[in-house]
């Protein structure tokens, strides 16, 4: 009897062990189907199909976040449609949320055996380029996949000659302005629409959006954006486009926050909360309360600020005359009014053009030809015709590729059209993407980005330190990573 | 001769040793895969630059380089700074509960061990949130309209480099004590009550039973919370990862988020492995010093 309890203790003890072991050693059923077939392509079957044979089973993986509405919602049909296009193909989407996705993507990046295909920001590229862990498919992509796409969100794909994957959307970072409020305050939006602002008129307007209470508190400010966090790095950046510094590098290939055009944005912005056109606690304001000042009326203009967001207002409007309980609390009814950020220094209004798009992945394993060809396949379907025309259009933005442009839709939305020709003239402005970047100079930049500009900024907005002392850490940061030769200095 | 030696050994093992072997295996390969084998690998990892299709060898490079960070020191220094504020505060609060929940009825205590056991309970992200809410900046929010009664204007709390750190250390001193108060009246409910009656008889007032029964019994307990406290209060990172991010310039940015950062961030796995050794340097070095000096007359 003894011995029996000894040997069912040591049993459970055991499975409880293998049990373990399993769950942390195994890599998901996804990668690790992907991966065999790597393999076992590179080993038998490079070039096989291209001699009539019957063309080999092969599983691409995608880490997609919920980038839409009803993305999500529709990835079991995407799989199967995939599949009726391309029988021997199977296409695993693997749901992630988008507070998940950098880790989730990062831990199987790091660990070499990551998805073939992510659907991450067109500037997380450098990243992951410079760890070699990205699978070029420009030569895997026909001419024909390559002619659907806008020449610009392409672009932005690549580093170099690789083009490491397909873009999903274009859109463009703006400000939002509550239209009674902008009338209000005699700012003519239609005409900042159409001709843009210079910083001048943008803080005599915002001056003039301020509203205070009877002891001279404020109620309402001109300007709000978020720079909680990493928050702050949008405001910067986006700002910095139409200031003269549309990016970390000039075409020389020096660092150009060193040049007086960043001081005197810096001033700028410090000069925008000592007016009182925007709160003082701006360094702790974050996208969720902006979002929530705007709606309530605390704020004119919101920033950062999207095409989805007339949305999202629109749906709170109908909420409060609904008398829905689940529109915002103390909520008033505000129409969304896109307008273009101001420009400083003198400076081109260039807007803030973010690509986020599907981005292929190679694994420890060399990827065969044939696997590289799949997975091009896999992300011309994601990025292209109905699956990408649904979720553009959920999010407000017009599609990139001929091929959505005549999809058809499942769903149609209202649209201000005032708005849609504002985006359309922002749009025009968008550069087109530097591929001529190195990525040890971009991880440079981004690493005095994180240790330097936005810590410093947030001191900055929080009235610590001045923008002289701002812009003497950064130009001594970008000297000691890049030297004197490698600085802009006017 | 060496025979009969080899069979007996073998028949030893086949006993009930054999079992016990087999028992500690288990926890042997659990340790072996989930602890040591991560400190092994972080050393080797903080010699290299890491990279997934093939590290490169780089000597000391990465220690150097953490050695020579400004980054780095004020790391450590923000997260000594946090350990002298929040450890000796929440052990004595801890304490102060625990004296106050131990006259009362066994079930009562319990109701109360349990409601101060909750927040640990709960999701540290989901604490975060409420405490966001609580240091709201504007006036709407919860800590600014207590000053506000105080005279006290607005303040910026997480935005603010004065108050961002003070923000944090308020936040671990108005949560989760539960398990230092659980330890504390397990040593108080063990102090044997004939000590109390013996002090009641020398006409002992509540401070003199308490200076000179109560303290010196916990000091053990004490000493066990004070070290297991600086350990946990060293490695802290989520707070800061989840109230601050670090910011502002770089006031809360801890050693455990630094490291986070250089890993997840940037990717730079070695110098992540080199930093997080030299916290486990200091981590001990500290721990010898607590035990140097305050468990010379303590007995386990």
């Amino acid at each position: 009897m003894k011995k029996r309890l000894r040997v069912l203790s040591l049993f459970l003890a055991v499975t409880m062990l293998v049990s373990l072991l399993a769950a942390c050693g195994g890599s998901n059923g996804n990668s690790n189907a992907s991966n065999n077939k790597t393999g076992t392509n590179n080993s038998s079957s490079t070039g096989n199909n291209t001699s009539g044979s019957e063309p080999e089973k092969d599983t691409i993986t995608a880490l997609l976040p919920p980038v839409s509405a009803n993305y999500q919602a529709r990835f079991a049909d995407m799989e199967k449609e995939f599949n009726e296009l391309y029988p021997h193909l199977t296409l695993k989407i693997e749901p992630a949320s988008w507070e998940d996705m950098t880790q989730k993507l990062d831990t199987q990046v790091n660990a070499g055996s990551p998805p073939d295909i992510a659907y991450i920001g067109s500037a997380s590229i450098s990243k992951y380029a410079n760890l070699g862990m990205l699978l070029d498919i420009s030569n895997a992509l026909t001419d024909e996949m390559k002619a659907d796409f806008d020449e610009v969100p392409y672009q932005y794909m690549a580093l170099g000659d690789a083009q490491y994957g397909l873009p999903a959307y274009m859109a463009v970072h703006s400000i939002g302005g509550n239209k009674q409020f902008l009338e209000e305050a005699g700012i003519d939006w239609k005409n900042v629409q159409q001709n843009g602002w210079t910083y001048e008129e943008f803080r005599e307007a915002i001056k003039a959006g301020v509203v205070k209470d009877a002891n001279g508190n404020t109620t309402r400010y001109g300007f709000v954006f978020a720079t909680a966090g990493v928050t702050s790095k949008d405001y910067l950046s986006i700002m910095a486009k139409s200031a003269g510094l549309p990016d970390y590098f000039d075409k020389d290939l020096k660092f150009t926050y060193t040049s007086k055009n960043f001081l005197g944005l810096l001033e700028a912005i410090r000069q925008m909360i000592d007016d009182g056109s925007m709160p003082k606690e701006l360094s702790s304001i974050d996208a969720g309360k902006r979002w929530n000042m705007f709606l309530t009326g605390q704020t004119m203009i919101t920033g950062k600020g999207l095409a989805s967001f007339e949305n999202s207002a629109r749906l709170n409007n109908e909420k409060i005359k609904a008398n829905d309980g689940s529109a915002v609390a103390d909520s008033i009814e505000a129409e969304y009014i896109a307008l273009p950020v101001p420009s400083f220094n003198g400076a081109d209004y260039v807007p803030t053009t973010v690509v986020d798009g599907y981005v292929t992945f190679r694994g420890k394993k060399e990827p065969t030809e044939e696997h590289t060809k799949n997975v091009a396949l896999a992300t011309y379907y994601l990025a292209s015709g109905k699956v990408a025309a649904n979720a553009n259009n959920e999010l407000f933005l017009a599609p990139i590729t001929k091929s959505a442009r005549t999809a058809e839709l499942v769903e149609v939305y209202e649209r201000n059209e005032d708005n849609v020709k504002a985006d359309e003239i922002m749009m025009s402005h968008a550069l087109p993407n530097r591929t001529d970047i190195p990525t040890e100079l971009a991880a440079e930049a981004i690493k005095i980005e994180t240790e330097v500009i936005i810590p410093k900024l947030q001191a900055l907005l929080a009235g610590e330190i001045t923008p002289q002392d701002m812009y003497d850490a950064v130009k001594a940061a970008a000297v000691k990573s890049f030297g004197e030769d490698g600085v802009v200095v006017d | 001769m060496n025979q009969t030696l080899a069979t007996k050994r073998r028949i030893k093992i086949k006993g009930d040793s054999a079992w016990g072997y087999a028992f500690i295996a288990i926890a042997l390969v659990v340790f072996s895969l989930f602890t040591a084998y991560p400190v092994i690998s972080a050393f080797i990892i903080s010699l290299q630059e890491y990279r997934p299709l093939g590290s490169t060898y780089v000597g000391l490079e990465n220690f150097k380089d953490s050695f020579a960070s400004e980054l780095f020191w004020k790391a450590v220094k923000n997260t000594a700074v946090y350990t002298i504020l929040t450890v000796p505060v929440n052990i004595f609060l801890a304490f102060i509960v625990s004296i106050l929940i131990l006259p009362f009825k066994k079930r009562t205590q319990t109701v109360f061990k349990a409601i101060y056991y909750l927040p640990a309970v709960a999701s540290g992200v989901a604490l975060a949130v409420v405490w966001l809410w609580i240091f709201d900046p504007l006036k709407s929010g919860i800590a600014n309209q207590l000053i506000s009664m105080l005279g006290i204007g607005n303040q910026n709390w997480l935005g603010s480099s004065s108050t961002a750190m003070f923000s944090l250390v308020l936040m671990s001193w108005l949560s989760s004590h539960g398990t230092a108060i659980i330890i504390y009246l397990a040593a108080l409910l063990g102090i044997d009550k004939s000590y109390y009656e013996a002090a009641d008889i020398d006409g002992a007032n509540f401070f003199q039973k308490l200076w000179f029964i109560v303290i010196p019994f916990l000091k053990p307990t004490t000493l066990f919370l004070l070290v297991t406290g600086v350990i946990g209060s060293f490695q802290v990172f989520q707070n800061a990862y989840l109230m601050t991010g670090g910011g502002p310039d770089h006031a809360t940015t801890m050693v455990g988020l630094l490291i986070f950062n250089n890993a997840f961030t940037y990717f730079e796995f070695g110098q992540a492995a080199a930093q997080s050794l030299v916290l486990a340097f200091i981590i001990a070095i500290i721990s010898f010093i607590q035990f140097k000096f305050f468990g010379n007359d303590v007995e386990y």
